[in-house]
């Protein structure tokens, strides 16, 4: 039977807790269960114990450890959900009002990857879903009995086995601390796309109030291999893993225990290994459970978070915008449909009393720049020489911006002329200098369209990219208007070349996509990675000679459908690329 | 603290746990408690069926290891020889099939549990694998003296958290505390067995700490989760800790005895 975890925000925010545990303290991990997997890390394709659908299998097993000499990879962190399984030391205490003395986070450094966690006692809501995501997640916490209960959601895609095996950014996680004396156990379920039964699993921690070891731990990525070409991701193509049969013989087991899968985690599953007949148990089949949905604006809403310095998105209702407002005015990157402008323009006035001067659009498309007309309209332009002050009295509005491929594309559709851009590149960047920031618009040829062009706000470090990155789906290639999966994946590396992350590969310069969540450069990677193995995979189709129909049934993204969801109209755009076209 | 120290403490625990009725971590009047049998008392419900969900140690656990396995066991030198003299066919011959299917070990193995309170204070775990059962006794309701036994003789009592409000822990049949608790046994009067089926050695001087606690998951499914500490003088350097958990059946499905195996 199939639960549903679909709660309202109230639930998952908890209520405020009362302090009837105290886990405060210096624990130190004790590693008496699956040693072998959590210090030196088991072998590739060792799934043992891992209820995982065939999709997870898919993904590990098209993992190549090599991934993880290159730059952006090196200094990954562990994420929430897999950190305590590994090597760490853990030091935790309570931050507290210090008027009313109420608890309001529970904290906890972890040694490993020096990561600071806040789980919130406040009661406060969960972030919104298209907030960014971080390797620690975002976690809300309630005392039930002897246990502190935690809900965590937000978390970045990464391991739950450290041979390829991940969780993905739909992840959300429960666990319990539970202090009994000087020990601690650490129970974690998390709730994944990739496993079809919640993965459970338990830590032992003893109270160490002596450790003197070592708090932080240094990342700084190198140059490991100089002659990568560039773009390159490390994977094997289905079926060319060569180290599934080894590892089955290094563990002497038979190759199909080592897959793993619900069934394997039963105890039937030892007697079925003797050759008992044993009732079956469904295998590696869909989740049985549903994954907690926080809530979002609805189709027709819109909603503001802030990014970073001076840069906001405004989500909801088409593509995002970016918005970066000050004393001169405001920028928008993209204009959503016209059916949302009163709401942009309404969330607009609570931002800033400022006018709109620009926008820049990322492309031609209707759910990214439809709302040119009416957001122009309620901006400005201002000039100077024979004509001072402002030309609203022309009603000019403001400027709109864009590669000269976004004009002709709309006047080739017969879009109505209020909505054209009024300024247009070629080759670019076309440069901006605009409330105390550089901005540069850059054009990303021949990748979702023609027009592409993302767009860098220097001082705030943000990135606008358009729809080369969204994070809610695969890449729309629209090849009968110029699109290209090589400009889709030369596109993205273009925005890592131009991001510099913070420490573990998270925050620095943020980078607002076409649609979906706000990320860094571990979301970027992540997609990346994802865009070059599918193009790999359907390349290594065509070199085979499969027509589009075989490539499409052999579902070269089966293990990226249930987090971008059916993969067909992706392949097929990817198949046409590279078979000729716009290239 | 060294493990004399350790040992002696956890002895004197013992001692206070058999001559105590039941009670909470820490001292607190319970007037009421005394009423109350520790069945009437228990703050939580871990009776039923329940299945092993082997996530860990699949290899030590699933699958009989090679001689000389003993990864992640803090083994001395003298308990390594031991087993690294691992023989199941001396095992078997001797007729001690069940050596690895002792309380110190029976909680890892795959199988399914059925909890039961035999009289209001005894509580009955019988396992499918192995047909083993351990019986946790509350208060005074410990048997006299006995030969060694796979199972050993388990002390039990409830823990219950602290109320946010009293001086004290709230104990059992008093001032009512947050819900939730957990049940505490120390088992003693050990057999010799093994840790892991392929001769990984305890000592009859072991003494096992355990705390069985349940958590509920939001998609309703109950866990069971026993954390075992095995202290030996004989063969462990440190205690040896491992977690173990258990969900919920609705029934007996599944529920298959079969006897202790060597290998």
């Amino acid at each position: 039977m199939t639960v549903s975890l679909i709660l309202p925000l109230a639930m998952l925010a908890g209520v405020p807790a009362f302090a009837q545990i105290d886990l405060q303290g210096t624990w130190g991990p004790r590693y008496h269960e699956d040693q072998e997997d959590r210090i030196p890390g088991t072998y590739m394709g060792d799934y043992v114990g891992m209820p995982i659908t065939d999709e997870g299998r898919l993904r590990g097993e098209a993992w190549d450890s090599s991934r993880l000499t290159m730059q952006e990879q090196q200094c990954r962190v562990h994420v929430s959900p897999y950190i305590y399984r590994g090597p760490l030391q853990l030091r935790i205490w309570e931050e507290r009002d210090p008027e009313s003395q109420r608890l309001i986070a529970i904290k906890q450094w972890i040694q490993n990857y020096q990561q600071l966690r806040t789980i919130w006692m406040d009661g406060r809501p969960h972030p919104s879903p298209n907030a960014a995501h971080t390797w620690m997640g975002f976690s809300t916490g309630k005392v039930e009995g002897n246990a502190l209960v935690v809900t965590t959601t937000h978390i970045k895609t990464g391991w739950i086995r450290r041979n390829g095996l991940v969780q993905s950014d739909r992840a959300t996680m429960t666990e319990y601390f539970i202090r009994h004396g000087d020990h601690l156990t650490h129970v974690r379920i998390l709730y994944d796309v990739y496993v079809s039964e919640p993965l459970m699993h338990t830590t032992d921690f003893v109270l160490d109030p002596y450790y003197r070891g070592n708090w932080i731990y240094p990342c700084e990525y190198v140059e490991e291999i100089a002659d990568r070409p560039k773009g390159q991701v490390p994977h094997f193509l289905p079926g060319q893993n060569p180290f599934l049969k080894e590892t089955a013989e290094k563990l002497g087991l038979p190759p199909e225990v080592v897959r793993g899968g619900a069934d394997t985690v039963y105890p039937e599953y030892r007697l079925k290994a003797k050759g008992a007949a044993v009732p079956a148990r469904p295998a590696s089949g869909t989740p049985k459970f549903d994954i907690v949905r926080i809530p979002g604006p609805g189709p027709n809403d819109v909603e503001v978070l802030p990014v970073q310095g001076d840069v906001y998105m405004i989500a909801g209702g088409g593509g995002n915008i970016a918005v970066q407002a000050g004393k001169q005015g405001v920028v928008l990157v993209d204009s959503k449909t016209p059916a949302i402008s009163d709401k942009v323009l309404a969330a607009l006035s609570k931002l800033t009393n400022a006018k709109t001067r620009y926008i820049i659009n990322t492309s031609a498309d209707p759910d990214h720049a439809g709302g040119n007309k009416s957001l122009r309209e309620a901006g400005v332009t201002i000039t100077g020489a024979n004509v001072t002050r402002d030309i609203a009295d022309a009603a000019a509005g403001a400027a709109i911006v864009s590669h000269e491929n976004v004009m002709n594309r709309m006047v080739a559709a017969k879009v109505a002329s209020p909505n054209w851009p009024t300024s247009t590149f070629n080759k670019g960047p076309k440069e901006l200098f605009f409330n105390g920031e550089p901005i540069e618009v850059i054009h990303i040829p021949n990748a979702h369209t023609d027009g592409d062009s993302i767009v860098h706000f220097r001082r705030s470090d943000v990135i606008a990219t358009g729809d080369i990155y969204v994070t809610d789906g695969y890449p729309v290639i629209d090849v009968a208007k110029g699109g290209n999966i090589q400009g889709i994946v030369d596109g993205i590396n273009r925005v890592l070349d131009m991001i510099i992350p913070d420490y573990g590969t998270e925050g620095g310069t943020m980078v607002i996509p076409g649609h979906g969540r706000i990320s860094d450069e571990a979301d970027v990677v992540e997609y990346r990675d994802m865009v070059t193995i599918v193009r790999d995979r359907v390349q290594d189709m065509i070199k085979k000679g499969m027509t589009l129909d075989q490539a499409k049934a052999a579902k070269p993204t089966r293990d990226y459908d249930p987090v971008y969801g059916p993969g067909d109209a992706f392949v097929e755009a990817v198949y046409r690329s590279l078979s000729g076209g716009n290239r | 603290m060294n493990r004399a120290v350790r040992y002696a403490l956890i002895t004197t625990c013992l001692v206070w746990i058999s001559s105590a009725p039941a009670r909470a971590q820490g001292p607190g009047p319970a007037p009421a408690a005394a009423q109350r049998t520790a069945k009437a008392a228990a703050p939580i419900d871990i009776t039923g069926y329940w299945v092993s969900v082997i996530t860990e140690d699949w290899r030590h656990r699933m699958a009989t290891p090679r001689k000389g396995d003993y990864e992640s066991v803090p083994l001395n030198a003298e308990a390594r020889r031991a087993a690294n003299a691992w023989d199941p066919a001396q095992v078997e011959a001797a007729g001690e099939q069940c050596k690895a299917y002792g309380a110190p070990a029976i909680m890892r193995m795959p199988g399914r549990l059925n909890i039961a309170w035999e009289n209001d204070s005894v509580l009955k775990i019988d396992f499918d694998a192995g047909t083993q059962t351990r019986r946790f006794y509350f208060g005074s309701s410990r048997p006299a003296a006995s030969e060694a036994s796979w199972q050993g003789v388990s002390a039990a009592q409830w823990e219950i958290p602290v109320s946010p409000n009293a001086r004290g822990p709230a104990a059992v049949g008093g001032a009512a505390g947050p819900p939730g608790g957990a049940m505490k046994a120390i088992t003693t009067n050990l057999r010799p067995g093994f840790l892991r089926k392929n001769g990984v050695p305890y000592s009859k001087d072991a003494v096992i700490t355990e705390w069985f606690d349940l958590v509920k998951a939001p998609d309703g499914d109950q866990w069971l989760i026993v954390k075992t500490v095995v202290d030996d003088p004989q063969y462990l350097t440190t205690p040896f800790i491992t977690s173990t958990h258990f969900k919920k059946q609705a029934g007996a499905t599944g529920w298959n005895p079969t006897p202790c195996e060597a290998r």
